[in-house]
């Protein structure tokens, strides 16, 4: 039997030597939408899976990111790692005044609050056309070039080196919100889900603590959505589109939402899904919805319970980890 | 300006009535159900198709397509219901947005398999004269439209009042244990509520697509301003429903005079401003 670190190197090994099997070609381009969607995805887990908190409006912060690091990149010429984190912190501060006006009142209302302000987002993009060109978007984010000792400037301009920048940099995001999920904030958040008055009676603002989870699921967006206009070299207000939100709401919940690592999962089935789903040519998105609503409806707690399931079929200790409530 | 305000006000009227009549159904599926339909949309999407197919591919009239629109509809829903989102009703909320729009992508994609991605006009048999009604020019059209949905919406409001059917309605969405315990066929009532609020879609965009254009992608702005709409009125009451659809329409139409390119943020302001100011919406729950 593979311990879990068994496991969690041979994914890794696999990771890095996708390139060497896959070429520069268009399953590579998939691998590094894998990365910047599997940042996405595990940062609205955060919110969503972690806190219980349904927000539908994620593509907000992922845009933010995407649009600020863009603009930075094209009127200031700041390199992508300075965009990724003004991105971050963009998308970082208006989730917190956002969160700070809305997020007193929970449930139905947030949900509709935060598709709102998605939808406000894309109308500003698409109609400031003096700052962002409109719809035309704005072309010319370049990758970055990096100086390394030792080995020059590399350019991160081929789709090989890119998808290792990308690979680093989701693997510490998601290393990241997993440690944030577990530790004492983390636990907050849960308490929020499972139990918001007795969350209260032990001491827990849960208003604080919904900002709070809110804020970090968006920072991570941002600089998810800042990846994306870096690698894609071009940013419009279809990145507002309630379609994002969507596939980053799906690949948490057909992951499995609570966990971090599912959403990673989510993310990898989704944006491989449509490929698989290509024998199906015009119909493809037919399936997709019906796919989507069997999914939901007979297996409600992802991928990640099916795994735990095989786990424990085949004599393993269930991981304590792993078993979080999944149905918040 | 003050001169054109009538008309601005006319226009806000009709699409107003229109959000209004959309956001009855969801109001009953969202409110009394609990289920948010992300695909309610697609309902209103459905009906201005059916319709179109029935008058310009079957050459059926106009007048008897519009009721056959609605009925093959509602009945969709209620097959739906039957199917769907009955499972939906104990569950939490994040399955209920998932399903929904998990069906939502399904529909639209089924519409443009079928009818391509060409907006369409719906044949009717209308003078494309104006009316002019002293500041106003309507057109037979929208007055038509106009009469419709308000006629709709008061014989929904009457059959909620004063009906037996419309009682139980009334009950269920106070107390559903109680209901069921005095011998009223829950399941049988959400079906019913179902297939009237699918129903009710289906006019609306019958009725606005005749005078605008159907596309399969009508759906999902329809679907927003519907939700708009719920929140506005607060959940689950009629009445919010009517004056939340009425309040969106002319403000955006209002707004258009500011500025068009944001007159579709307008809805998504007021419902900010609104749940800050005034959390349960205009209307408390009925």
């Amino acid at each position: 039997m593979i311990g879990r670190r068994g496991a969690f190197a041979l994914v890794a090994l696999l990771l890095a030597a996708a390139p060497l099997v896959l070429g520069e070609g268009y399953y590579l381009h998939l691998m590094i939408m894998f990365a910047i969607f599997a940042i996405a995805a595990a940062s609205l887990d955060l919110i969503v899976g972690v806190a219980g908190l349904l927000s539908l409006g994620h593509a907000a912060f992922f845009g933010l990111g995407a649009y600020t690091s863009a603009l930075l990149f094209l009127h200031a010429g700041l390199p992508m790692f300075g965009g990724m984190l003004a991105g971050a912190l963009v998308a970082a501060i208006a989730a917190a005044l956002l969160g700070a006006l809305i997020l007193k009142v929970r449930g139905h209302r947030f949900v509709i609050t935060t598709v709102a302000f998605a939808e406000i987002m894309r109308l500003v993009a698409y109609n400031w056309v003096d700052l962002t060109r409109g719809q035309m978007g704005l072309p010319g984010v370049l990758a970055p070039r990096i100086p390394v000792p030792g080995l020059g400037v590399i350019d991160f301009n081929t789709k090989t080196a890119f998808y290792y920048l990308a690979l680093v940099v989701a693997g510490v995001c998601v290393f990241a919100l997993r440690r944030i999920a577990d530790g004492p904030a983390g636990r907050g958040f849960a308490a929020l889900r499972e139990n918001e008055p007795l969350a209260e009676s032990v001491g827990i603002s849960t208003y604080h603590h919904a900002i709070a989870a809110f804020t970090i699921g968006a920072f991570f967006a941002g600089i998810s959505g800042s990846l994306y206009a870096h690698y894609i070299s071009f940013v419009g207000p279809d990145l507002f589109y309630f379609s994002y939100t969507t596939l980053f709401l799906v690949m948490v919940v057909i992951g499995g939402k609570g966990t971090i690592w599912g959403p990673v999962m989510g993310a990898f089935a989704f944006t491989l899904l449509p490929e698989l789903l290509r024998v199906a040519d015009e119909f493809r998105l037919v399936f997709f919805g019906g796919l989507l609503i069997v999914a939901v409806l007979f297996f409600p707690r992802g991928l990640t319970a099916g795994i735990d399931h095989l786990s424990r079929r085949f004599g393993r200790a269930p991981d304590a980890t792993v078993e979080r409530r999944a149905d918040a | 300006m003050i001169e054109i305000l009538p008309q601005y006000l006319f226009n806000g009227v009709l699409v107003g009535a229109n959000y209004a009549l959309i956001a009855l159904g969801l109001t009953v599926i969202f409110g009394l159900m609990n289920i948010a339909n992300f695909a309610h949309g697609q309902f209103y999407m459905m009906g201005g198709f059916m319709a179109y197919v029935l008058t310009a591919s079957l050459g059926i009239g106009y007048f008897p397509a519009i009721v056959i629109a609605v009925l093959v509809v509602a009945a969709a829903g209620v097959v739906l219901d039957r199917l769907i989102f009955f499972r939906l009703r104990a569950k939490p909320l994040i399955s209920s947005v998932l399903v929904t729009i998990g069906l939502s992508i399904l529909l639209e994609n089924l519409a443009l398999l079928l009818w391509g991605p060409k907006p369409e006009a719906i044949p009717s048999p209308f003078s494309k004269m104006p009316v002019v009604l002293g500041p106003i020019f309507a057109s037979e059209a929208r007055l038509f439209a106009l009469g419709v949905t308000f006629a709709t919406i008061a014989a929904v409001h009457v059959a909620l009042r004063y009906t037996r059917w419309g009682k139980a309605v009334r009950a269920t969405f106070q107390q559903p244990e109680a209901a069921a315990l005095s011998g009223i066929d829950v399941d049988r009532l959400y079906a019913a509520c179902f297939g009237i609020g699918a129903g009710l879609a289906a006019l609306g965009g019958a009725l606005l697509g005749s005078i605008f254009f159907v596309h399969p992608t009508m759906g999902g702005i329809a679907t927003l301003k519907a939700f708009i709409v719920v929140i506005l009125g607060g959940m689950g009451s009629f009445p919010g429903a009517i004056a939340g659809g009425l309040l969106l329409g002319i403000s955006e139409s209002l707004g258009t005079l500011v500025s068009s390119a944001y007159k579709d943020a307008i809805g998504f302001i007021l419902v900010i401003l609104i749940l800050l100011y005034r959390p349960d919406g205009l209307f408390r729950r009925a």
